[in-house]
């Protein structure tokens, strides 16, 4: 290395990182400054895109009110149970039918195709079954969850390398080591990644759920701002569900990238 | 040539010495759609205390079975597998298996993977990383402790595997071409880590492998197998001087034994390739 060397690149004064972020705030910053010059142009109705003022000042209200809190404990509570449910019962689907290829040959077709399809049209029965109140709601939750967190159960268990069952077989492992010193270590990371799907589905199915025929919840809560016209509290309860969700769903995602997915 | 040929020794039929390993008219047949093929015919191989021994043939005769069975790992066959003068029924403690894949847990550094056999069977803890570290040390890995397996390169992980294996401290390690996934020289080198183990271990160990170069720099004893069905076709006693290097690799001695083999086992591999030809001709 005696004569100069050449550099390849030219030295970017700012990283990559850096770049990306700062293009980010700029797409946040224009996109409020785009709804704020709507609110101001007086082209729209004022209280269909209220001033970003009104809706910080909304938001404030809606962060000391203590209707808010009780209507968020009942859907936390109805996701935590659609989760719990949900995840549960598809985790152990997933594992049967990811250990057996004769069940999975039968039975998976069918979660493939009742995956996606909305479960909202099963809410006027969930209803009769579980009622009006927050058991119906959950339900709902659970039933949208199952699906992707089945599926995704199953496809982690077929992704174990059988080498590695080998290895512990030649170890000489008992069934229930096998299973938590190779299967559980080896599926964690797509299994995380399966929940927060089923998560994020759970809190659509709860929410959606509570904004069709409810008496309290976030869901209900957005409907009554609606029905009464209280746009900046409606954006306010919105940004404040999104939030939440982007928080659940950043947690997980980094649960699953430590656990190697 | 001659000279050196005459130097080999035959030693087709075993005594009935102390065996730390016996496979006895082994016998092993598949049933398949287009009915039974027998992958293993009437094989037997004797294994001494603290030898080196070989298992060489073609792709396709039943080698691999040979691995599997005597690792417990396969059953329904006929014939006889004992280990210290115990018959075989299951994976067996004393025997230590390296596979040709990669088989490191992914999730585990290197010296957790090693651990994994003592953490299993409940050594304590201070105990089995000391234990660890001394194996790493043999396989020439200190320093990539805390490393995951996915930071290493193909040889290095391999040599992850081994340590594991011999943390199990089997009284016979089992391998299956262990460096079949790596080049030449890598192979060589690290066959330069399996002598050395050896050496310090007096570990008696099967090596079952397709490379000539592999076998010969290795072992004490080679078994040939013949093509499908995989029969013995002759044991070969190696008389080179332990400790050996990789160097040996240039010695006449070694080039002699090369072409033996190769002149056995030249005509079993042709078989088997005109077999291969026929079925994807077929096909």
């Amino acid at each position: 290395m005696s004569t100069a060397s050449i550099p390849l690149t030219k030295s970017a004064p700012l990283s990559f990182e850096t770049r990306v972020r700062s293009l980010k705030l700029a797409i946040v910053a224009s996109l409020l400054l785009i709804w704020e010059a709507m609110a101001r142009s007086g082209l729209l109705f004022e209280d269909v895109v209220p001033s970003i003022v009104v809706v910080v000042a909304a938001l404030g209200g809606v962060l000391v009110d203590p209707v808010f809190y009780s209507n968020l404990a009942i859907t936390a509570w109805e996701v935590g149970t659609a989760i719990l449910v949900g995840g549960v019962t598809g985790l152990a689907v997933g594992f049967v039918l990811g250990n057996s290829r004769f069940l999975s040959r039968a039975y998976e077709p069918f979660l493939y195709y009742l995956g996606p399809t909305p479960k909202i049209i099963f809410f006027p029965l969930l209803i009769m079954w579980f009622g009006i109140g927050p058991g119906s709601k959950a339900a709902l939750g659970a039933l949208s969850s199952f699906f992707p967190i089945a599926i995704a159960t199953a496809a982690a268990i077929r992704s174990v390398d059988p080498i590695l069952l080998r290895v512990g077989a030649s170890f000489r492992l008992s069934r229930w080591q096998t299973f938590y010193k190779i299967f559980l270590p080896a599926i964690r990371g797509p299994l995380t990644n399966g929940f927060r799907l089923g998560l994020g589905i759970a809190i659509i199915g709860t929410v959606l759920a509570e904004t069709k025929l409810s008496n309290q919840g976030i869901g209900y809560l957005i409907i009554q701002t609606y029905t009464t016209f209280n746009m900046a509290r409606m954006y306010a309860l919105l940004l404040l569900l999104f939030a939440i969700a982007i928080l659940l769903n950043a947690a997980l995602s980094r649960l699953a990238r430590r656990f190697g997915a | 040539m001659r000279q050196v040929g005459a130097q080999l020794r035959d030693v087709t039929r075993q005594g009935t010495a102390n065996f730390a390993l016996e496979i006895k008219d082994l016998l092993m047949q598949f049933e398949t759609p287009q009915g039974p093929v027998v992958a293993v015919d009437r094989m037997s191989v004797g294994v001494e205390q603290g030898r080196f021994v070989s298992i060489i043939g073609p792709s396709g005769c039943g080698k691999s079975t040979v691995f599997n069975i005597v690792g417990g790992l396969l059953r329904g066959y006929q014939g006889d597998v004992t280990v210290a003068g115990t018959r075989m029924d299951g994976p067996h403690k004393d025997i230590g298996m390296v596979f040709q894949e990669e088989s490191t847990f992914p999730w585990r550094t290197v010296i957790d993977n090693v651990v994994f056999p003592l953490e299993v069977s409940g050594v304590p803890r201070a105990e089995r990383y000391d234990r660890a570290r001394s194996f790493i040390r043999m396989v020439g890995l200190e320093g990539f402790e805390q490393r995951f397996p996915a930071e290493l390169s193909g040889g290095m992980r391999q040599r992850v595997a081994i340590a594991r294996t011999l943390a199990f401290e089997p009284k016979i390690l089992l391998m299956d071409e262990p460096f079949a996934a790596l080049d030449e020289q890598t192979r060589l080198l690290l066959g330069d880590h399996i002598l050395k183990i050896q050496q310090e271990l007096r570990q008696t160990t099967v090596l079952i492998t397709h490379n000539i170069t592999e076998a010969v720099q290795l072992s004490d004893k080679i078994v040939i197998m013949t093509y499908r069905p995989g029969r013995l076709k002759r044991v070969l006693d190696i008389d080179l001087p332990r400790p050996r290097t990789s160097e040996v690799v240039g010695s006449p001695e070694f080039g002699a034994y090369v072409a033996e083999i190769w002149k056995d086992l030249r005509e079993e591999a042709s078989r088997g390739m005109q077999d291969a030809e026929a079925r994807s001709r077929s096909s």
